[in-house]
């Protein structure tokens, strides 16, 4: 790290730019006009939120562009608002989120190139007033970099973002610029796609050419990254963190050759050496990956920033090709907000529309006919008809989709210029995901009611009596069905096989299923903050899971149980086919710190996330946890102000954290191994 | 055929060999030595586990109890509200030992790793052990031994296995006695058969403060492995003040006869001097 980067790392890590920020709200007048189409309510709010902002620089600024106003206003009001929400399926907040944009493109061609393209429609005149805005916004930016003394900024935004980028630093100021108008136009989970290769012509330029070498080049990839971390608490998500902010690194290129490149280094090294959180660290590898890789991706996690988390192309292309995307493009997959696969600038996807409670599902299953089966198979065809079920009418809740256009975003999409359509309105990918909890729960609860009803002694008036009253009374049958029980994540086939039948099962049940859009589902194995949700809903459980205590997050074993070690938890979560859950969600394994003591540990480490690979693990991200430091962080926050933990996709700071997602983090780190 | 007694089996044990490795703790050891983190491996019977600071004394656990002392049955395990209780050292045959272990063989084949037999003092139990290993071809055994054995038993276990880790605590006779309850006569003959042997060996001291952290001992502990034959490298294992954890739950006392809250020395030059590879874990 270079004394500039030290500087402006400080500075940001005092907060020191929240002293920038303006009192004074955006005042909201022109792009309220109800007789104007929304797509150019947005181009004009976009205006205006870009006019309102002030040209602000931290000391020994590299990168320009800092958020000044705290909140945007909608461009419709309350009661316009309500109408079109009471007619219409409106996804979280109704916006576009979740896109992985094609930066490549516009960084590339510059957006003078883009808007000579524009024509007379009212659409083009809503691309023109966003390009238009962007270009202004950047012209004030220079001027006042100018005025300031910092010259080179100014001489760089002379020429970014309205012509093509020529070196790695006017690529990445335009590549801030556009990606922070895109929050401006109200887009959110604004992921930052597969960096390193859109990113690295512009470095091989300068590094063969002389104008970088490669420190000065690090120093302009750590500039950029501190950027990332500026806004981002003003950033809308679920929790504070939640920002989607994820690049992709390495992994196979379009036209089939290995991506993983210098750039693909940088950044891992860029990550480790800044500790922040974001962005949000992917790292594409496949059984062909060699060790130090491993390592290197280890070396990452150690310092407990929940990065990376790991992509497994040799699983992951082979199953979006058999969802319906091309070769080209099921190898060009980058990450939503969390661990969603989508495809870059080509896909109007909502990859988190809703989640399976697998938990649930077999919960009530259980309740409802486990008195009347004779077999397993027969409760599991109860269950198999009860996830069906689920998803149809989850389906049909998902109809008349309306989401808010987004112009500006829309630059950055195949076709939508040269049509004068929307994003909003579909690109070539327009499938839906949902998530699915509780796998590993509701495989328990089904060994468990196996091996002690089926074929033991336990009668179904006792276990329903034990789990009305939550265990109280029935405590030597909790301690049975906790411990005695086969357990997901410890290799045993007894428990493993219901996992591969339910997740089966998830897949069976969305296949066939299609949005208006002409879009499919697919199924996944992330948890989002649902593993919240849905344990609220769920009393005690078959597996002697007391009330109220959550479900794992994503596709990890249950808080509740004993593990035999990484080794059999691995070899259990590689067992189901994953390729039919693709829309993703990793699996989740906490270390403890005092894991990572010396470069042979973390050789081992690497070696046994490379195991989950080799065994056909689709995802997997690990998590470094140190229990007391957690507690103590609860007690005291104002020692802690800088501690990140991953929460569910994401990292984020501890202690901006809601109790509950605290009190989850801890207790998945007493499974900690 | 008998069977074994063994406390623990951990998966992905870091620091006991190469590669991704489980061990299986053996229970029952002839030292006692004053450091010692793992108590509820010194006896060779089970033994009962319980983690009192969490006791809400509801009772459960008295009604089930048939008996006036604890024979460690185990009944009472299950009916602890809290789950405060366990039984630490459960009997395994040969065969089902080595089935559990097998398990794993994919993440020793993809990391040159293996099975590590440790404890306790996994030679008091070595007739068991090769048992396990005739079930074990083609996986890589390592041993980690006090070295306090007679010397055909250190021989045949030295000939089964392709690591030793063996520990030297202290140079000196009668410190050793002191400290460990044991004299280091036997321990030290069988590093000579390490030294003269072909099979590779790893020297472990744990770095006790005030005890063997001395330059002296350190010194005296290097020269003994002078003409080392296939040592692998010297391992020093700083003393941990979390090693105290396990007694109470053992229904024993931990009052070491040195100061445990002061951090070990670390000298590595009389290891160095002799070209010796050493490292601090």
């Amino acid at each position: 790290m270079t004394e500039r980067i030290l500087q402006l790392r400080t500075w940001q890590f005092n907060r020191q730019h929240h002293a920038l920020r303006k009192e004074d709200a955006i005042t909201i007048d022109c792009y309220r006009d109800k007789s104007l189409p929304d797509h150019m309510r947005t181009a004009l709010r976009l205006k205006t939120a870009l006019e309102a902002e002030t040209p602000v620089f931290a000391p020994g600024e590299i990168f320009a562009c800092t958020r000044t106003q705290k909140e945007l206003p909608m461009i419709y009001d309350d009661q316009e608002w309500a109408d079109i929400r009471s007619t219409h399926y409106i996804h979280e907040r109704g916006t576009v989120t979740n896109l992985s944009p094609d930066y490549g493109k516009v960084i590339g061609t510059g957006l003078f190139k883009l808007r000579e393209q524009l024509g007379d429609s009212s659409y083009h005149q809503a691309m023109r007033i966003s390009i238009d805005a962007v270009l202004d916004f950047a012209a004030r930016y220079q001027g006042a970099a100018e005025e300031k003394g910092y010259e080179e900024i100014a001489h760089i935004l002379k020429r970014v973002p309205a012509y093509p980028a020529a070196s790695f630093r006017e690529a990445l100021q335009s590549l801030r610029i556009l990606h922070y108008a895109m929050w401006c136009e109200g887009d959110y989970h604004n992921t930052l796609g597969r960096f390193d290769q859109y990113m690295m012509p512009y470095l091989q330029h300068d590094l063969e050419n002389g104008v970088l070498d490669q420190q000065s080049a690090m120093e302009l990839l750590e500039a950029f990254f501190l950027s990332c971390n500026r806004d981002s608490d003003l950033y809308f998500g679920m929790q504070q963190g939640d920002n989607g902010q994820s690049v992709v690194l390495g992994g196979m290129t379009p036209d089939g050759k290995n991506g993983y490149q210098l750039l693909s280094e940088m950044c891992l090294k860029a990550s480790a050496e800044l500790r922040l959180i974001d962005p949000k660290i992917n790292l594409r590898v496949d059984k062909n990956t060699p060790p130090e890789i491993f390592q290197l991706g280890t070396q990452l996690t150690k310092l407990g920033l929940g990065f990376p988390q790991y992509e497994n192309d040799d699983v992951a292309i082979p199953a979006l090709m058999a969802l319906g995307y091309s070769e080209e493009d099921a190898r060009n997959y980058a990450m939503a907000a969390c661990w969603e696969f989508i495809i870059p600038g080509k896909g109007m996807e909502i990859p988190n529309i809703g989640a399976l409670p697998i938990a649930n599902i077999v919960n009530a299953v259980i309740r409802e006919k486990l008195a009347d089966v004779q077999s397993m198979d027969q409760l599991m065809e109860h269950v198999r008809i009860r996830m069906m079920a689920y998803v149809r009418e989850a389906a049909q809740t998902h109809r008349n989709l309306y989401t808010i256009p987004s112009p500006f975003m829309s630059l950055f999409f195949e076709d939508c210029l040269e049509q004068a359509k929307d994003i909003t309105l579909g690109c070539r990918y327009n499938n839906f995901g949902m998530h699915g909890t509780g796998v590993a729960t509701a495989a328990d609860m089904l060994a468990a009611i196996e091996k002690t009803v089926l074929q033991g002694d336990l009668s179904v008036q006792t276990l329903f009596k034990a789990l009305d009253n939550d265990f109280s009374g029935y405590e030597e049958l909790q301690h049975r069905l906790q411990y005695a029980c086969p357990k997901m994540g410890n290799d045993d086939e007894a428990a493993d096989q219901y996992a591969r039948m339910l997740l089966h099962m998830f897949a069976e049940a969305v296949r066939g299923q299609t949005n208006e859009r002409g879009g499919i589902y697919r199924a996944g194995t992330g948890s989002a903050m649902y593993y919240i949700w849905h344990a609220s809903e769920l009393g005690a459980t078959a597996d002697g899971r007391k009330a109220g205590t959550p479900l794992p997050a994503n596709y990890a074993p249950s808080l509740n149980i004993k593990l035999d070690g990484p080794v059999s938890l691995i070899k259990s979560f590689a067992k189901p086919d994953l390729r039919e859950v693709i829309n993703g969600g990793p699996l989740t394994i906490e270390f403890s710190d005092t894991v990572f003591r010396n470069d042979e540990a973390i050789a081992k480490v690497a070696a046994l996330v490379k195991l989950f690979i080799d065994l056909g693990g689709h995802q997997l991200q690990l998590n470094t946890v140190n229990r007391d430091q957690l507690l103590d962080a609860q007690k005291h926050p104002e020692a802690y102000r800088n501690l990140i933990v991953r929460v569910w996709g994401w990292s984020g700071y501890f202690v901006e954290l809601d109790k509950c997602y605290q009190d989850h983090i801890i207790s998945r780190a007493e499974l900690s191994l | 055929m008998n069977s074994g007694i063994v406390f623990d089996i951990k998966e992905f044990a870091i620091y006991d060999g190469p590669g991704i490795r489980t061990t299986v703790f053996m229970k029952g050891c002839p030292l006692r030595c004053q450091w010692c983190h793992n108590p509820e491996g010194l006896s060779k019977q089970p033994q009962l586990l319980f983690s009192r600071a969490a006791c809400r004394n509801c009772g459960s656990c008295r009604q089930v109890c048939e008996n006036e002392k604890c024979t460690a049955c185990g009944k009472c395990v299950s009916h602890c509200p809290l789950g405060l209780r366990r039984i630490a050292g459960t009997a395994w045959t040969a065969q089902a030992l080595a089935e559990r272990l097998v398990k794993n063989k994919v993440a020793f084949d993809a990391s040159n790793g293996g099975v590590t037999f440790s404890g306790g003092e996994p030679l008091l139990q070595w007739d068991f052990i090769e048992q396990v290993i005739a079930f074990l071809p083609e996986i890589h055994v390592a041993v980690e031994t006090s070295g306090y054995a007679d010397e055909n038993l250190f021989l045949r276990m030295q000939n089964a296995v392709r690591l030793v880790m063996m520990d030297i605590k202290l140079a000196d006779n009668t410190k050793h006695k002191r400290y460990t309850g044991v004299e280091n006569v036997r321990i030290l003959q069988n590093l000579n058969l390490l030294k003269l042997g072909n099979t590779p060996y790893i020297i472990r001291i744990p770095l006790i403060p005030g005890v063997n952290d001395d330059a002296e001992n350190l010194e005296n502990t290097a020269a003994l492995l002078e003409n080392p034959g296939p040592l692998v490298r010297v391992e020093l294992l700083p003393y941990h003040q979390t090693a105290g954890a396990k007694y109470e739950m053992i229904g024993m006392n931990y009052r070491p006869d040195f100061h445990t809250d002061l951090a070990p020395q670390i000298i590595l030059e009389p290891f160095q001097n002799r070209n010796f590879p050493v490292m601090v874990l």
